[in-house]
């Protein structure tokens, strides 16, 4: 580093001795070249001295004394070997330049060093940028002092349109719960239940057919069919007495068949001709008749389709 | 108050001009008598005298849309005693509706919500209760199913009758579902096998019990008698009263004896042949034997028990058996009732508690 700084304060009295103002120049042309070689620089340092290009350009072609020749190289050397050092030595240089611009083109000069320092500033700026490593942002890099802030306004825009897209769905998710639209085609178990419910009516069916074919012809509302009916329940309603005369006070569950012809046998068949139709406690508190009522169709109507159903396919599974 | 529709079947009708005719004598019944004495004619079943069960099906709070068509479904099932047209407002409470049920002879509710967002349906006996909460699991609606089948079938008639109930495994279960079992079964009017016709089966409510999962499978068909060992041409001819089409043949005969698609599944079901008692309609005499179709009409649901409530939407819990203090509570009252009820034994035995426990 001292053998670089050392021979410039003696170059330079040299040099201004000896090529009064066009000294400058001639070294200053091959430096700047030097540089523009290596990093492409040197072209935004020849813009300002264009002007004075077309004077320069005969004595250029003087041959520089060995002594600018072997600093040049010297430089060169240095610039390709460090960057620190050529940092100092230019720094170095500039200093130089100052004490040596005392005639007429120190004002040139001190426009090129000044914007060379800051080329220089630039550059290390510029290469600490793209040195820094990124994080993986998806806002890209944004100098900007805002950039947290624009950050946390696009991540606020996004929740806010969000909500109201998947508030939507998650409402009519909410209100379709449960909601299973069936398939076209019948599946196992719906066959099965079909099956079930197949069974039950034709066991009503058989039932009622059961039950009506015998009295077939017969209208329970006509008085003169009601006698008839009342005298076929009349006999049978007698042999279920004798039968089971001595359960009868143990209770009503005890036969189903009993009692529902006893029923026949006292009150016509249809309803409004029936003593009780209508009267008594049945109308005044109705909702207890209804529950005690509960027990009586139980046992009056053995053939409750219901009922009948429920045991009856029951006891095979 | 809520606003009410109601359907009177052919009670409503007939008893009413009953009423009349009696006060047009010397003496003249009061207005307020004769509209008492109508209504509770129309609770009566006019042949077997028996009490009309009537429902209200109504929702408590806020219902998305496919519930609102679950709730419509649900009237026409329970249709003929039922109000389709019930409209409730925000203001109206529970008090309102039994307020109304009491006059209009209504004993069953069918109440449907949506507390968080998952469908319940309650079913309730009025006034007294007991109170089942069940929770739909899974719903299909009417229209749903109507889309699934290739060729629906749902025509009016058939709501002009109240569905036949078919409960199928709950036999041998224990405590709640004995007294579910019997409120589905007075749910719909009883039937009556020695006075019943056979026309005016139509439909069918099929409640199975799955009992795997506890689940409660609800399912509506509607049924269809056909002819066995008459061939599809003849039935459309008896069916359509319409002068066929026989500009391809030959002699009329042809159109008797030439083959259909072969189509015919009917003898897989020797199991669904039933011979009828009298006749239905035209083509199912009570003399031929006919074959038992099923299609389903909707809804569909599948329901599990939540929870039993001994009043109407309100008293002690049944099930599931409460715990701790209001478990020892319970057992005090249980202890009560027997006390009570040792004169009548039999009738202890054979009915269920939920039902002694509103008597009281």
């Amino acid at each position: 580093m001292a053998s670089a700084t050392a021979p410039q304060p003696v170059s330079s009295p040299s040099a201004a001795a000896g090529a009064a103002s066009n000294n400058p120049h001639k070294r200053k042309k091959p430096a700047a070249r030097g540089k523009g070689k290596g990093k492409g620089k040197g072209r935004l340092a020849k813009t300002p001295r264009r002007s004075d290009d077309p004077g320069d350009l005969p004595r250029r072609r003087s041959k520089p004394s060995d002594r600018f020749l072997k600093l040049l190289r010297k430089r060169a050397r240095d610039y390709n070997s460090d960057d620190s050092d050529d940092e100092e030595r230019l720094s170095d240089e500039d200093e130089e330049e100052e004490g040596a611009s005392g005639s007429g083109d120190d004002e040139a000069a001190g426009a090129v060093t000044r914007f060379e320092q800051g080329c220089r500033a630039f550059r290390v700026a510029f290469t600490k940028i793209m040195a820094k490593k990124l994080p993986d942002d998806p806002l890209g890099p944004i100098l900007s002092a805002h950039k947290k802030l624009v950050a946390a306004k696009l991540a606020e825009d996004a929740e806010e349109h969000k909500p109201k897209g998947e508030g939507r769905r998650e409402k009519r998710m909410a209100a379709e719960k449960g909601h299973v639209i069936p398939t076209n085609h019948l599946d196992s178990k719906e066959k099965e239940l079909i099956k079930i419910a197949t069974q039950g009516v034709v066991r009503l069916f058989n039932s009622v057919s059961k039950a009506q074919n015998c009295r077939k012809g017969l209208n329970p509302s006509r008085s003169k069919d009601a006698k008839v009916l009342a005298k076929e329940t009349k006999q049978a309603f007698l042999t279920e007495l004798s039968k089971t005369s001595n359960q009868s006070q143990k209770g009503k569950a005890s036969s189903n068949f009993s009692k529902n012809n006893s029923k026949d046998e006292d009150e016509p068949g249809w309803a409004p001709l029936r003593e009780t139709y209508m009267l008594g406690s049945k109308l005044k508190d109705w909702d207890k008749m209804q529950t005690s009522d509960v027990v009586n169709e139980q046992t009056e109507i053995p053939l409750d389709d219901s009922s009948d159903e429920e045991y009856a396919i029951d006891s095979p599974e | 108050m809520a606003r009410v529709h109601h359907k009177n079947g052919r009670g409503g009708g007939g008893g009413g001009g009953g009423g009349k005719g009696k006060g047009k004598g010397k003496w003249k019944m009061p207005a307020s008598v004769a509209r008492k004495q109508q209504a509770a004619m129309a609770n009566v079943d006019q042949v077997t005298g028996d009490k009309i069960p009537k429902s209200f099906v109504f929702s408590r709070g806020k219902l998305p849309s496919t519930l609102r068509h679950l709730q419509q479904d649900l009237r026409k099932v329970m249709l003929p005693y039922t109000a389709l047209n019930l409209k409730e407002k925000k203001r109206n409470n529970l008090k309102d509706f039994v307020n109304v049920s009491g006059p209009l002879g209504v004993t069953h509710f069918f109440i449907l919500t949506n507390p968080k967002s998952s469908p319940h349906l309650r079913m309730a006996k009025t006034p007294q209760g007991p109170t089942y909460t069940f929770q739909i699991k899974e719903y299909a609606l009417a229209a749903d199913i109507a889309n699934s089948q290739k060729r629906p079938r749902c025509p009016p008639e058939i709501f002009k009758n109240s569905p036949l109930t078919v409960l199928s495994g709950f036999g041998g279960l224990g405590e709640p579902f004995k007294s579910l079992v019997e409120y589905f079964r007075h749910m719909t009017p009883a039937i009556d096998p020695v006075t019943v016709k056979l026309s005016t089966c139509q439909r069918i409510l099929l409640i199975h019990f799955d009992r795997e999962k506890e689940m409660i499978n609800f399912r509506h068909y509607s049924i269809k008698l056909q002819p066995v060992g008459v061939t599809r041409k003849i039935r459309k001819l008896m069916q359509n009263n319409q002068v066929p089409d026989l500009r391809d043949l030959n002699d009329v005969s042809d159109y008797v004896t030439k083959a259909g698609y072969g189509s015919e599944s009917e003898v897989d079901d020797e199991a669904a042949t039933v011979s009828l008692a009298s006749d239905v309609d035209k083509l199912n005499r009570a003399s031929r034997k006919s074959a038992i179709r099923l299609q389903e009409i909707g809804p569909r649901m599948k329901l599990h028990l939540v929870k039993v409530e001994a009043g109407l939407c309100s008293g002690d819990v049944l099930y599931p058996q409460p715990v701790g203090k209001e478990g020892l509570g319970k057992k005090g009252k249980e202890v009560e009732e027997e006390t009570e009820g040792q004169e009548d034994e039999d009738l202890m035995e054979s009915d269920d508690d939920p039902e002694d426990e509103s008597e009281e």
